[in-house]
């Protein structure tokens, strides 16, 4: 039973109070716990499958080992965050292994197949970033310390992944001709799908409880923005259209597509040309799942059962 | 994102009388690509050679499997060929004897307990 009123504790993480324990928490700060945990870890786990599948493009060992390297570093992640929902009384194995592919909360976009070394490392350019522009937030802002604390090393491994992700974007556009296509191609869809993962704009966001309890400080908007400051300069100088510009009268980036908008997940390509759609239309599309989203999962849970009928008969 | 390329300071605008001690200092700028520790804090750096402009690195890493090589490659090798008495760079890997974290200078140690890293 938390010592704090919601609005108690509400008023203490703004004045600078850290919860350490969840005897501290109130119902209502461990639920926004939860959710934002969930999140972050499920879109860690099953970055890992999408990458895995996507590493089997690499053009040497050594680049290989690299693509690796960034998986295991993802999952690792996602141990992490797990870890601390299971300090909060959830289940790890649950969570991992016992629900429904639909059931997990990461973004849409990891649904996605990466289909040649180009996709995989605009991946890592574009959603790691995304991650980071994320966890960058939850780490200065928030009010949870262990989540505080788990972070730093957190942080350090996402700049690596984002490094490969860029340093091959400049290899790669730098060659020229099928290369630079194959890049321009993913830069195409993943642009406006990172774009999305930030969620509904905040003029239509309601109360959110992850900003009332102190666990982030940025809006959607805000973090929106901030991603595109690094993402749009990257596109530019490398030679890339990303669909997006300054605007210098807004004083913000500003979209050159209407948003949010239709995907075609066969084609994997953005119908700019069929105008807005409503955010009730993307809520649908993302609860549908995507194309890989069970491949994905199964890849992540299916070796559990197998093993633990080897070793004893039951699932270990 | 830098990797840690925005702490460099080179280059120097004169050729130091210890070209060999600013080349160790140079090296020292160059941090892990994952932790923000320099290569000379973390012991991966087993011997500076210094030949008419031809620098000769000895490198080893925390593992076979680093995923880092070619970026830590590529940092000494950017930071170094900012100097003015440097005209080329060859790094030699190294792998005897093995890197333990035995290696990590006291400031390496230091910054990484900071990070709250443990060794």
């Amino acid at each position: 039973m938390s010592p704090f009123t919601e609005d108690e504790l509400k008023k203490k993480v703004h004045e600078g109070y850290i919860v350490e324990s969840p005897e501290e928490m109130t119902e209502g700060y461990r639920k926004a716990l939860v959710v934002q945990l969930t999140v972050q870890a499920d879109t860690e786990l099953m970055s890992a499958p999408a990458y895995w599948m996507a590493a089997r493009y690499a053009p040497s060992t050594n680049t290989q080992v690299s693509a690796h390297a960034i998986i295991q570093d993802e999952l690792a992640h996602a141990n992490i965050g797990y870890r601390l929902l299971e300090d909060i009384g959830e289940s790890k194995q649950h969570l991992v292994y016992g629900r429904q592919p639909h059931e997990f909360k990461h973004p849409y976009g990891f649904d996605q197949p990466l289909d040649n070394w180009a996709e995989l490392v605009v991946a890592n350019g574009f959603f790691d970033r995304a991650g980071i522009c994320l966890l960058s937030d939850v780490f200065q802002n928030t009010s949870y310390g262990p989540l505080k604390r788990a972070l730093v090393k957190v942080d350090m491994e996402e700049t690596f992944h984002l490094r490969h992700g860029e340093v091959w974007m400049r290899r790669l556009t730098k060659a020229g001709g099928e290369a630079k296509d194959l890049v321009q191609r993913a830069v195409d869809w993943m642009f406006p799908m990172t774009i999305e993962w930030f969620g509904l704009p905040d003029a239509l966001k309601r109360h959110s409880g992850q900003l009332g309890y102190k666990l982030k400080a940025l809006t959607n908007d805000q973090l929106r923005q901030t991603w595109m400051a690094s993402t749009v300069p990257l596109c530019e100088q490398l030679g890339l259209n990303a669909p997006a510009h300054w605007d210098e009268q807004r004083g913000e980036y500003v979209l050159e597509y209407p948003f949010p908008c239709q995907y075609d997940v066969a084609d994997k390509r953005w119908a700019f040309d069929a105008g807005e759609i409503s955010w009730d239309d993307v809520f649908k599309r993302w609860k549908g799942r995507g194309p890989m989203n069970e491949i994905y999962v199964e890849s992540i849970q299916r070796s559990r059962g197998d093993v633990g009928r080897w070793l004893n008969g039951t699932v270990a | 994102m830098s990797g840690g390329r925005d702490v460099w300071t080179g280059p120097l605008q004169s050729i130091p009388a210890d070209p060999l001690a600013a080349t160790w200092a140079a090296i020292d700028e160059v941090l892990d690509p994952e932790i923000p520790i320099s290569l000379v804090e973390l012991g991966l750096i087993y011997g500076v050679e210094l030949d008419d402009g031809v620098v000769t690195v000895q490198l080893t890493f925390t593992a076979t499997a680093c995923p880092c090589m070619e970026f830590i490659h590529e940092d000494i090798e950017d930071r170094l060929a900012l100097e003015p008495w440097v005209d080329r760079v060859e790094i030699v890997e190294v792998w005897d004897p093995p890197w333990t974290n035995e290696r990590i200078t006291a400031e390496g140690r230091a910054k990484l307990k900071e990070f709250g890293v443990g060794v």
